[in-house]
């Protein structure tokens, strides 16, 4: 009630003139909004139920759920999913386990601590296309870094980017290489500002380090980590760019994550209708995984 | 002062009003094409075209997939982004509908209709799809064969070859001879016999289609709307097969070479023979780029054990349906393909498709490649060419490197390459 009249008053003139002002001020932002997220997926949406061909003369025909279903009927959907997960379940934990042990390593000051960390973080500032491209002539037998060191090492070069398996491990280790230092500074800043009293207190009770960090680092740690991995989760389920310059979802279909199924579909096959349907439901698995762990974070916050 | 100042104003506002009364357009064109060292010919040439014409062109030229992505995204029968657009030989099914018939093109104020006599014969076929020309030929890309002349003019190989295999060393001509060739120069760890294509892309499936051409066998017959499979897969195991067997000559790193890794190990000295696009031989005679420019020769592709299948992949220019400026485009598309033009820009960098510019023996001094790359179109062997076709390439790209790369034996390899062609026939509504 009380905020009805306080309203009330500063509007001056009543619901209708606040009203007015939300209009005038929010509607700009509003129609930016709908202009660029709110219309592309509902326009995409719309694409995703029909039989809708890039270059075609054939006006598009609504299908219904058929694109859905014939995705869940691909086995090529379902092995780019496979190897979409595979990928996140190695990469984010390496990740999140050389992040952690750096930014617990840099907790210790050192001489040119500053500037190492500073460095450290300079493979995230790459590009993932250019990442991609300097992980392909890296991993080039005949006149790359790597190829080079079997050569010192008097070893015949393995082409890493002929066999799937090699392939994707390449893939995995330049994702590591470019993202862990995200993983470095989120977790290093989180141990910046824990109170040091509490370590402190554990160690004055006789606990040592490990249990140190096992009862009252990690602990402390876990919301930090939580946001940490469910950003690079996002990140790692739309990851296109860099597989795309290094490997073209090569060899075979070894590399083919969903994101470049769904872009070969659109722009090779031109069938942008099943594109579509792909896209929403790979945008459904973000959604479920992006609800699942805020939901998580929000009780840890709570409780 | 003011006085004689204010006469020239107008003098001059009068002579340029004047002048640009004379050109026959003033219009703006937007041209998509692809990016190498042809269209960037043709770049350095358009301040030319538009002081002649008065048309400003916006030429936009974009990596190869990029066009094709950009031509989807903005032609339809009923709008476009561009006036004239540059299509790719397999994809001219695909967009040939949304393209404006070539024989309805309006004859050009400045530069002649250019006819399609004019052009080699194979190139004119890609611009063809339901017995109607689509556009008209820019590019005249089809296989020819590069080997190190220099190592087989040197009398030393000669006398070993002689006594290794019991003839004389020679640029090969047939599948046998280039065994033999690519064997006799392999010499690890610096040299290799053969430069292959196997990245995952376009190359791989022309690659395929080469062997399996060159081994009597097509992967589909294309009849009107009429689709069929009729890939041989005996002969496609031993074009497979014989593939591997080059392979084995083949630098590390074989299984994924692609345009830059071959470009680099044969300049760098490392390849003994293999095959390139003619608008790609530029960056081979470079001595800026190439160790070797000065010692290549250049060969029809050896012939298989059927016949000798030099795999097209020339380019077309179209005019879409919906463009606006369809008589600008047109008078465009004439100067590029222009002969008074031709000289200019092969002597920038262009690889040109008309036969008399290809058969100039002015020009062949200067591109001794072109009298191969005449000779090859006469041999020519197209992708299959369908509107689904990218599925197809897609198929063929996987299996074919799955099979060469040995993680499926040949007929492991071509028995599934064969089904699944097969389901996606059924897919798209040509097969039961």
């Amino acid at each position: 009630m009380q905020n009805k009249l306080d309203f009330t008053d500063r509007s001056g003139g009543g619901i209708s003139r606040h009203l007015f002002d939300n209009v005038i001020f929010l509607g700009p932002t509003l129609i930016f909004l709908f202009a660029i997220l709110i219309y592309p997926l509902i326009y995409s949406l719309y694409v995703s139920f029909h039989d809708w061909k890039l270059v075609s003369t054939v006006p598009p025909k609504l299908i219904g759920f058929t694109n859905y279903i014939n995705a869940l009927k691909d086995p090529l959907f379902w092995n780019a999913l496979r190897i979409q997960v595979t990928f996140i379940l190695i990469a984010i934990p390496l990740e999140l386990i050389i992040g952690l042990l750096v930014a617990l390593l840099f907790q210790v000051e050192f001489f040119g601590n500053r500037i190492m960390r500073t460095l450290l973080l300079i493979p995230f500032f790459v590009l993932p296309s250019l990442s991609g491209l300097m992980w392909r002539f890296m991993l080039q037998p005949r006149y790359g870094l790597i190829g080079n060191i079997y050569y010192l090492l008097n070893m015949e070069p393995v082409d890493w980017l002929s066999n799937p398996r090699l392939t994707f491990l390449a893939v995995i280790l330049q994702d590591i290489w470019r993202t862990w230092p995200f993983m470095f500074i989120t977790l290093y800043a989180a141990l910046s500002n824990f109170p040091k009293e509490l370590k402190e207190s554990a160690e004055i009770d006789g606990a040592n380090k490990i249990q140190v960090f096992l009862k009252i680092i990690l602990p402390l740690l876990t919301p930090a980590i939580v946001v940490a991995c469910f950003l690079r989760l996002i990140d790692a389920l739309r990851i296109f760019s860099e597989v795309y310059v290094m490997t073209e979802g090569g060899p075979g279909h070894a590399t083919t994550f969903l994101s470049i199924y769904i872009y070969k579909n659109a722009f090779r096959f031109f069938n942008i209708g099943y594109a579509n349907s792909m896209g929403y439901m790979l945008t459904i698995i973000a959604l479920l995984i992006s609800f699942y762990a805020l939901s998580k974070i929000y009780k840890e916050e709570l409780s | 002062m003011k006085r004689f100042l204010r006469i020239f104003v107008i003098l001059l506002l009068f002579l340029s009003i004047s002048l640009a009364q004379k050109l026959p357009y003033s219009t703006t064109i937007n041209v998509l094409v692809w990016d190498d060292a042809h269209t960037k010919a043709v770049a350095t040439l358009i301040p030319e075209f538009e002081k002649t014409t008065g048309i400003k062109v916006n030429f936009i030229a974009l990596p190869t997939r990029s066009v094709l992505e950009k031509a989807a995204i903005g032609i339809s029968l009923e709008k476009t982004d561009y006036d004239l657009v540059a299509v790719d030989e397999p994809f001219v099914p695909q967009f040939g509908d949304l393209l404006f018939s070539y024989n309805l093109w309006p004859e050009g104020k400045v530069f002649r209709k250019v006819s399609l006599n004019e052009i080699a014969e194979g190139a004119v076929k890609a611009a063809y799809w339901g017995g109607v020309a689509r556009g008209l030929p820019i590019n005249g890309n089809i296989y020819v064969f590069i080997y190190r002349k220099d190592l087989v003019e040197d009398p030393k190989n000669k006398e070993e070859f002689k006594k290794k295999y019991g003839y004389e060393l020679k640029a090969p001509e047939n599948f046998t001879q280039l065994r033999d060739f690519v064997e006799f120069f392999t010499n690890p760890p610096k040299m290799y016999g053969f430069g292959p294509f196997t990245v995952k892309a376009e190359g791989v499936t022309c690659e395929a289609i080469f062997m399996f051409s060159s081994f009597g066998t097509d992967v589909l017959k294309v009849s009107g709307d009429k689709v069929s499979l009729v890939l041989n897969k005996d002969k496609a195991v031993k074009a497979m097969d014989y593939y591997k067997e080059l392979l084995k000559y083949a630098p590390p790193g074989k299984l994924s070479f692609g345009h830059s890794e071959r470009i680099q190990a044969f300049n760098t000295g490392q390849i003994a023979i293999m095959f390139q696009w003619p608008a790609l031989i530029p960056n081979h005679i470079d001595p800026k780029q190439s160790l070797v420019a000065d010692k290549i020769g250049y060969i029809l592709p050896p012939a298989g054990p059927e016949r000798r299948a030099p795999v097209t992949g020339c380019w077309i220019l179209g005019i879409p349906k919906a463009a606006k400026n369809k008589q600008a485009a047109a008078e465009f598309a004439y100067w590029w393909a222009s002969k008074e033009n031709a000289k200019k820009l092969v002597d920038a960098g262009m690889n040109p498709v008309r036969k008399e510019v290809l058969a100039d023996p002015e020009i062949q001094a200067k591109r001794p490649w072109f009298a191969i790359n005449l000779e090859a179109f006469k041999y020519g062997v197209s992708r299959p060419r369908f509107k689904a076709y990218a599925r197809i390439s897609e198929i063929i790209q996987v299996y074919w490197t799955k099979g060469i790369s040995g993680e499926m034996t040949s007929k492991e390899a071509i028995d599934a390459m064969y089904n699944e062609i097969l389901r996606v026939l059924r897919e798209e509504g040509y097969a039961k």
